[in-house]
């Protein structure tokens, strides 16, 4: 193979990669605010198995996924809404995802600091200004915003938990930070350790 | 005392002996008494065994699901005075407050139940009503509410607010 020959297979390779990566994502660059799903939290709301069971792309699947980063390691794409964990040999197991507000807002590499079953859940006080009525404190349990676990970042107030809404999966919503459906999330919990590496990808500039 | 009287053919009968004209007597007196009698008062209107000044004030707000969470989300609800939900008078003398997933204050007023219980809710609905919630567990410093409405119920759980700030005389 000619030189030239090469370096177009490579550039179509990766053509193809991007394709490959973004396909059925159908992802717009959101607009944090303005191309949010509109919908609040709903505290206590439990939802049925049916409306808890992810199809197409963002279900939770095994895919091609090239990178330079070590196996274990949490690479997030916030334009995509996916959750990728590196698994090795380019390959990668991708989770659908929402992603609130907060979660537009930085992007970077964190390390899972801790993890909770069952995480309390505390509104922000932008959330209390918008629902007054909201508890201050709600205890751990069904039907909490925060769902069946919460994988905190760092120092930060970011994490990463389930959600009581699972229609809010592939969507931006207006509060929260990276949310996956219960089942999702508990899959996830139980695969990675604390310390482990979290790099967030942005598409949206400040 | 007997009564008498004549039969068809005008012959004189004594109709009643003594015992029965007593009987009569007091027969007819009773029936008069009851002809007189005036309508059964109005059922009494019970007070609520809460008052609406102690619910007025500033409170730690928090909730909790599952009953082995109480005691937790009591010390939490301590900790949320930063952000304290605040419970005013209204202007006609009941206690403005948020109904579930109401935004703008609504007043809201302390009803007895007819089993001893107090709801609070709005005014224009008896108590029990499916906008109102049981009031329980009052003391000089904390209350708890649990919404009458069932979805309420499972959304958002049994509510308890402490009291923000010192302490009140019991």
């Amino acid at each position: 193979m000619t030189v030239r020959a090469g370096l177009l297979l490579r550039v179509a390779l990766g053509a193809a990669l991007a394709v490959f990566i973004g396909a059925g994502a159908g992802a717009q660059t959101p607009v944090p605010g303005q191309d949010e799903m509109n919908i609040g939290d709903q505290p206590g709301y439990q939802p049925s198995p049916a409306e808890e069971q992810l199809t197409g792309a963002y279900a939770k699947q095994e895919v091609f996924f090239r990178t330079t980063q070590s196996p274990g390691t949490i690479i997030i794409d916030t334009q995509d809404r996916f959750l990728y964990l590196i698994q090795g040999n380019n390959r990668a197991l991708r989770y659908g995802i929402g992603v609130g507000r907060q979660g537009f807002t930085w992007s970077g590499l964190e390390r899972i600091s801790r993890k909770q079953e069952w995480p309390d859940w505390r509104p922000p006080p932008e959330m209390i200004e918008r629902q007054p009525y909201l508890p201050r404190f709600m205890a751990g349990g069904p039907g909490n915003p925060l769902g069946a676990r919460a994988m905190y970042l760092g120092s930060t107030v970011y994490r990463i938990h389930g959600t009581n809404q699972p229609e809010t999966i592939g969507h931006a919503v207006s509060s929260g930070c990276f949310r996956l459906v219960n089942a999702d999330v508990i899959d996830l919990y139980n695969r990675v350790p604390v310390g482990t590496k979290v790099i967030i990808k942005q598409a949206v500039a400040l | 005392m007997r009564l008498s009287g004549r039969n068809e053919e005008g012959a004189s009968q004594v109709i009643l002996g003594r015992g029965g004209a007593l009987a009569l007597i007091f027969i007819l007196s009773a029936f008069m008494a009851g002809c007189a009698q005036t309508p059964p008062p109005a059922p009494a209107i019970v007070a609520p065994a809460v008052s609406t000044d102690q619910l007025v004030g500033k409170w730690g707000f928090a909730a909790y699901h599952r009953d082995e969470d109480r005691a937790r989300t009591i010390k939490e609800a301590k900790a949320q005075c930063n952000r304290p939900y605040v419970i005013a008078k209204g202007p006609n003398g009941g206690l403005m407050m948020n109904l579930a997933d109401q935004r703008e204050l609504s007043e809201l007023v302390l009803k007895a139940g007819p089993n001893g219980e107090t709801y609070l809710g709005p005014q224009s609905a008896p108590a029990g009503g499916p906008d109102d919630r049981i009031v329980s567990n009052v003391d000089a410093n904390s209350f708890t509410t649990v919404w009458v409405d069932p979805d309420n119920a499972s959304r958002y759980g049994t509510s308890v607010y402490v009291r923000c700030g010192a302490k009140h005389a019991a």
